[in-house]
């Protein structure tokens, strides 16, 4: 359950723009801040703020790779695996990060304190490869700065 | 009007035509999967390649998202055109699983006829496979998402042709997946079409799961008994068991689709409570006995009590042939009475549409669609006639205004108004308007004459040959049952298919009775005659706008092999009929009737003013007969 002065938040947000659907994104992401990812609970509750089926909010949801339908870390870092972070070495970045992590892509670390993900293009083409951690743009990154931006050098 | 040329030959096409669309309509059929007539193109899927050789653009392209132009020559079969499909269907077939064998899908699949067409005959990945858990969607449809090629038919008919709101897509990339938030019964009334528009197996018929194959059907063209609209259906039956029905196109009537009722709604031909067994008093006798039987009484009864107090009953559930051969029965005998309706109810929607509709005013399903202003006047359409209110969605879709009178239209179909009167809406500013109206609407007055001039008008009616018995009541002086029993001076009853909707007097009595289906008054009948259902015959029935269509025989009638248990198994004996195949059309059991008493023999049901009817081929539009 949200806090009412949350619903209420939203329902006015929701009401100010021009279609529901248009306030849908923000909408999952602040319920994604209240609950930490956004759970099934969540769904359903976003729905109903939009006046949506939770199969409407579902495809949404399951489009973009920054809603979280499953529990994630504290911290998120999303890995760029487009092609020109590619061309630059993010494969390499991705599986070193894996190992030095000690968890897979997908993954979450035992301390719950980190998820790492590949995501597509994070639009940082020129300075790849790059990677993302709490809406923070890096790049280009070596192992060792990537690691140093999260705390694990 | 663009002029093109495709693989030598030259077409002429209406601007906004798809090169794939105009291949078409000279009989070249470009390999498509995400194209469909009913949905347009969506670019999904990138099997209808082809070059072009001259024109504005040249080159491969994708023949369902290019219009077709002046000056464009399309080679099909040119050889990079064909290489690119072979590779084409190659990546779709990576993920697919090589489950032909036992897929309800094959044989009837369009990815295993363009997969062989397009000559990618052996696998040459040997990696792992994308695989996808699948969801529970209810009793009547089986999900098997590993076989899916993301053409995206199923959520673009789903949500945008019938405004389904709990299936769709979900995820991106490589791992789109089409469902439901969670595990569920589809809920739209139209989710049956899934099975029909799904290019390979992902959506399979759950009632006919594992139990014939596609070369082993049954089939014919036909109709649906369950309203009045008369969509097209194709039912597949084997070993003398109904096992699916599927939608058949006719544009005029209900396009490409049907409703969950038509698709799933049939168990009663198969239901082993069905009659099958001639009975007078309830023992079984054969034919000769239960006819003679019936002649007996039936004269023992006119010499009592004279033919006015015998009335023949018919109903709009019967083919014309059968309504029309009750008539006959009627004039032989003299009988008093002729009924073709249960009540006044169901009688004055049908005579109100007879009376009303000509050649100019009658709206089909086609010209709902086309529509640019819809009245519907009392009546719940997603209750009385589905596809009707299917037909409304595509008109609304389109940019028609919908306006409710004297009911209520919440449905997530489409959005309506509602109206106070037909005489408030904006009825000069439409080109196209169409009122449709329920069996509930109020008699118009005549300020709703002013607005119907120049409207087209559709009534929804009961009964599958609701129009046809309206038009034979009205020629016929028929009067509905219930008030011809309210009367008192019924004494007896021939009942064809009829249905009660009243208490049957005790003191009536039901001389014979003849049905496919164990109604009261079959049970109540002393004779009791036992006929084929629609798919087990021919015949024709005369749909709400009055277009007569015609239903071909699906299956021999008898006892379906399937459902037969130790105690149910038929004599032991060696026959060369199946059991319970000796039964007849209505029609035709009527004209056995009337040749015991007249002794000449009745072939022809569809003569006189019907004759014109004699023609209709089951796969055409049909043929009006206002």
């Amino acid at each position: 359950m949200i806090p009412e002065s949350l619903r209420h938040e939203l329902q006015q947000r929701v009401a100010q723009a021009v279609t529901p659907r248009e306030a849908a994104v923000d909408v999952l992401k602040e319920l994604q801040a209240h609950y930490g990812w956004l759970s099934d609970e969540a769904v359903v509750e976003a729905a109903a703020i939009l006046g949506l089926t939770p199969l409407q909010v579902e495809e949404l949801a399951t489009f973009y790779e920054m809603i979280y339908r499953r529990p994630v870390g504290r911290t998120v870092v999303h890995v760029c695996d487009s092609i020109s972070c590619w061309a630059m070495g993010g494969e390499t970045l991705l599986s070193q990060l894996e190992q030095r992590l000690g968890i897979m892509a997908g993954g979450t670390t035992a301390d719950g304190a980190l998820t790492l993900l590949p995501c597509s293009c994070l639009g940082n083409c020129g300075d790849g490869p790059a990677l993302m951690v709490s809406e923070q743009l890096h790049g280009p990154v070596t192992l060792d700065s990537a690691l140093k931006i999260l705390g694990r050098f | 009007m663009p002029k093109l040329i495709i693989d030598n030959i030259a077409v002429e096409v209406p601007d906004g035509t798809s090169v794939l669309e105009a291949a078409l309509s000279v009989g070249i059929t470009i390999p498509h999967f995400c194209w469909h007539p009913a949905l347009g193109k969506a670019g999904a899927c990138r099997v209808c390649a082809v070059k072009i050789l001259e024109g504005p653009v040249k080159g491969i392209q994708m023949s369902c998202m290019l219009p077709a132009q002046d000056g464009m020559v399309v080679s099909t079969g040119d050889g990079e055109a064909v290489a690119l499909r072979k590779s084409v269907i190659e990546w779709l077939m990576i993920n697919h699983p090589h489950d032909c064998p036992v897929c309800d899908e094959g044989g009837e699949c369009q990815l295993q006829d363009f997969t062989i067409a397009g000559g990618h005959g052996i696998r040459r990945y040997d990696g792992k496979k994308r695989t996808h858990v699948n969801q529970y969607l209810g009793e009547l449809i089986e999900h098997e998402m590993n076989r899916c090629i993301q053409c995206y038919r199923c959520a673009r008919f789903y949500q945008e042709y019938a405004g389904g709101t709990d299936f769709g897509v979900l995820g991106r990339a490589d791992m789109v997946y089409f469902g439901r938030q969670c595990d569920g019964p589809l809920e739209s009334p139209f989710s049956g079409n899934l099975v029909d528009i799904c290019p390979t197996g992902v959506f399979t018929d759950r009632t006919a799961r594992f139990r014939a194959r596609y070369w082993d059907y049954d089939m014919a063209p036909s109709l649906c008994p369950h309203c009045s609209l008369g969509c097209n259906t194709i039912p597949a039956a084997r070993y003398r068991e109904l096992l699916k029905v599927m939608a058949r196109r006719n544009d005029a009537v209900n396009g490409w689709f049907i409703c969950d009722r038509g698709r799933f709604g049939n168990a009663a031909v198969n239901a082993p409570r069905r009659p099958r067994q001639p009975l007078v008093d309830r023992q079984p006798v054969g034919w000769d006995q239960a006819l003679d039987t019936l002649l007996g009484r039936l004269s023992e009864f006119l010499e009592l009590h004279g033919p006015g107090s015998l009335a023949i009953v018919g109903s709009p559930r019967m083919s014309l042939e059968g309504n029309i051969m009750a008539a006959r029965l009627r004039d032989l005998l003299g009988a008093g009475t002729i009924c073709y309706f249960g009540s006044s109810k169901q009688s004055e929607p049908a005579l109100e549409a007879a009376n009303s509709l000509t050649p100019d005013t009658a709206a089909s399903q086609a010209d709902v669609r086309s529509a640019d202003l819809i009245a519907i006047v009392g009546c719940d359409l997603l209750e009385q006639a589905p596809m009707m209110a299917l037909a409304v969605r595509q008109a609304w879709r389109n940019g028609a205004r919908i306006y409710a009178v004297d009911c209520d239209q919440t449905t997530s179909l489409y959005a309506g108004e509602v109206a106070p009167a037909l005489s408030a809406l904006p009825f000069s500013e439409a080109k196209q308007p169409v009122i449709i109206y329920g069996t509930d609407h109020k008699q118009p007055d005549s300020s709703d004459d002013a607005v119907r001039s120049g409207t087209k008008l559709a009534f929804i009616l009961n009964g599958p040959n609701d129009f046809g018995c309206a038009l034979l009541a009205r020629e016929q002086g028929a009067v509905p049952l219930a008030d011809a029993l309210a009367g008192g001076k019924i004494k007896g009853l021939l009942s064809f298919e009829a249905d009660l909707t009243t208490e049957l007097p005790d003191a009536v009595r039901v001389l014979a009775a003849c049905d496919w289906q164990p109604t009261q008054l079959m049970q109540r009948a002393e004779v009791a005659l036992p006929a084929t259902a629609w798919i087990e015959m021919e015949g024709t029935f005369v749909n709400n706008e009055g277009r007569a269509q015609r239903f071909r025989q699906v299956m021999p009638p008898g006892l379906p092999i399937r459902g037969l248990g130790p105690d149910g198994h038929p004599p032991r004996e060696f026959r060369k009929t199946a059991p319970g195949s000796d039964i007849l059309p209505g029609w035709r059991l009527i004209a056995d009737i009337i040749e015991r008493l007249e002794g000449e023999r009745v072939d022809v049901p569809l003569s006189g003013r019907w004759q014109k009817l004699q023609g209709i081929n089951a796969e055409d539009a049909g043929e009006s007969v206002l």
